[in-house]
């Protein structure tokens, strides 16, 4: 009985001995913007606009400073076929401003929004979480819906740009 | 969207299994009082006064990142019933590898009752040896600071250090547990206990919770513990 009652412990000793805490963060430390393209296509016998996905041909797009200077790093650089993208917001600023160019014609977006801490864990520190305030765009064909207000590391869409042709 | 029913379930299966332990305990209970002929036994035995060694060992081992003590005082009532009490005082004093820090200490308290197993036959001497299944109720008031959490933003750039100090947590957790004690000489009692503790309540998300409980430890919706105890009876 005494053995049997020393063998388990020591069996137990070195089993909480050889659990280490793990130090590595496992959680999606990335909170990105998600917007997606749609198409509105007029139909004239029907007499209502039919809604798609919009598949770009070229798409570049770069974040834009507080000077309306590019940012040094593309975050797409001339993909093709695309129909959604994920977007950085600036953690430290309450305007995002990004230069998005469908083939060939320039628009420019202007995100307002605010900042929130969202702490995940002593491993993963803290995220910034957003919270979509308005949206502008400088062409002024295209329209805009805001789906979800709310960016934070549950990836969603949040902003749908929609063309009429 | 499949992996969480699966959670779902196996949390469920968790806590009826945990169930079943309990049942077990009560129904050896109702089995012992069914053969009422054996001599009366006092409700009242005496009481141990019992501490832990293993937390002391391992407050040693991890050299001041997590440190704990605990006593207990449990009451022998019929030699069935052990209430139980046990008061602690615990800490941890965590630096990441990405240097973001926490720091607490605080007292704890536990309260809870464990059955013993052993039947005592009639003719023999009560023997002193236990077999225990019990339950105990934790929990824990206490303060703590996490310091620099960096947060970076590589596109845009900059970066924002921040801190949380005097943070106030109140925690409450159960336990389930199993152990057997032994009495080596006289009065003198050698036991080991394990249990599964499981946190009621959860943080809400997005706000900063501590990262150890003083008598929990690290703090996950569930651990083993592993207590090592040396007590005298009076």
């Amino acid at each position: 009985m005494k053995q049997t009652i020393l063998t388990l412990l020591i069996i137990f000793i070195l089993l909480s001995v050889s659990c280490v805490v793990d130090d590595n963060c496992r959680k999606d430390r990335y909170v990105k913007m998600g917007v997606s393209f749609y198409k509105k296509t007029y139909n004239p016998i029907t007499n209502k606009y039919t809604i798609s996905k919009n598949t770009i041909d070229s798409l570049t797009v770069r974040g834009l400073n507080s000077l309306n200077m590019r940012v040094d790093s593309i975050l797409y650089d001339n993909q093709k076929a695309i129909s959604e993208i994920d977007i950085p917001l600036n953690k430290f600023a309450t305007v995002s401003k990004f230069e998005i160019k469908f083939n060939q014609n320039t628009d420019t977006i202007t995100i307002l929004h605010t900042n929130f801490d969202q702490y995940l864990s002593l491993e993963c520190g803290c995220v910034k979480a957003f919270s979509i305030d308005t949206v502008l765009t400088s062409n002024h064909n295209d329209s805009l819906k805001i789906t979800n207000h709310n960016v934070n590391t549950t990836n969603a869409d949040h902003l749908q740009i929609y063309k009429t042709y | 969207m499949l992996i969480l029913p699966m959670q779902i379930i196996y949390k469920y299966i968790k806590h009826i299994s945990s169930l079943f332990l309990c049942l077990a305990v009560f129904s050896v209970q109702a089995q012992e009082k069914k053969d009422a002929k054996m001599p009366e036994i006092k409700w009242w035995n005496g009481f141990t006064i019992q501490t832990d060694v293993v937390s002391l060992v391992s407050s040693a081992m991890n050299k001041g990142e997590t440190y704990s003590m605990e006593s207990g005082l449990q009451v022998d009532l019929k030699h069935k019933y052990y209430p139980i009490v046990e008061i602690g005082f615990a800490g941890a004093n965590k630096l990441t590898t990405n240097n973001a820090g926490f720091k607490t200490n605080g007292l704890f308290g536990r309260i809870g009752v464990d059955f013993n197993l052993i039947k005592q036959k009639k003719d023999i001497i009560p023997t002193n040896n236990l077999f225990l299944l019990g339950l105990r109720f934790g929990m824990s008031s206490f303060k703590y600071d996490i310091t620099n959490v960096t947060i970076t933003d590589d596109y845009w750039h900059g970066s924002e250090t921040l801190s949380y100090n005097n943070q106030i947590a109140t925690k409450t957790w159960y336990e389930l547990v199993a152990g057997v004690q032994v009495e080596v000489l006289k009065n003198i009692f050698m036991g080991w206990t394990m249990r599964k503790r499981n946190i009621i309540g959860k943080d809400p998300i997005g706000e900063v919770f501590p990262w150890y409980i003083p008598g929990f430890g690290i703090n996950t919706s569930s651990n083993w513990g592993f207590n090592y105890t040396l007590g005298y009876k009076f």
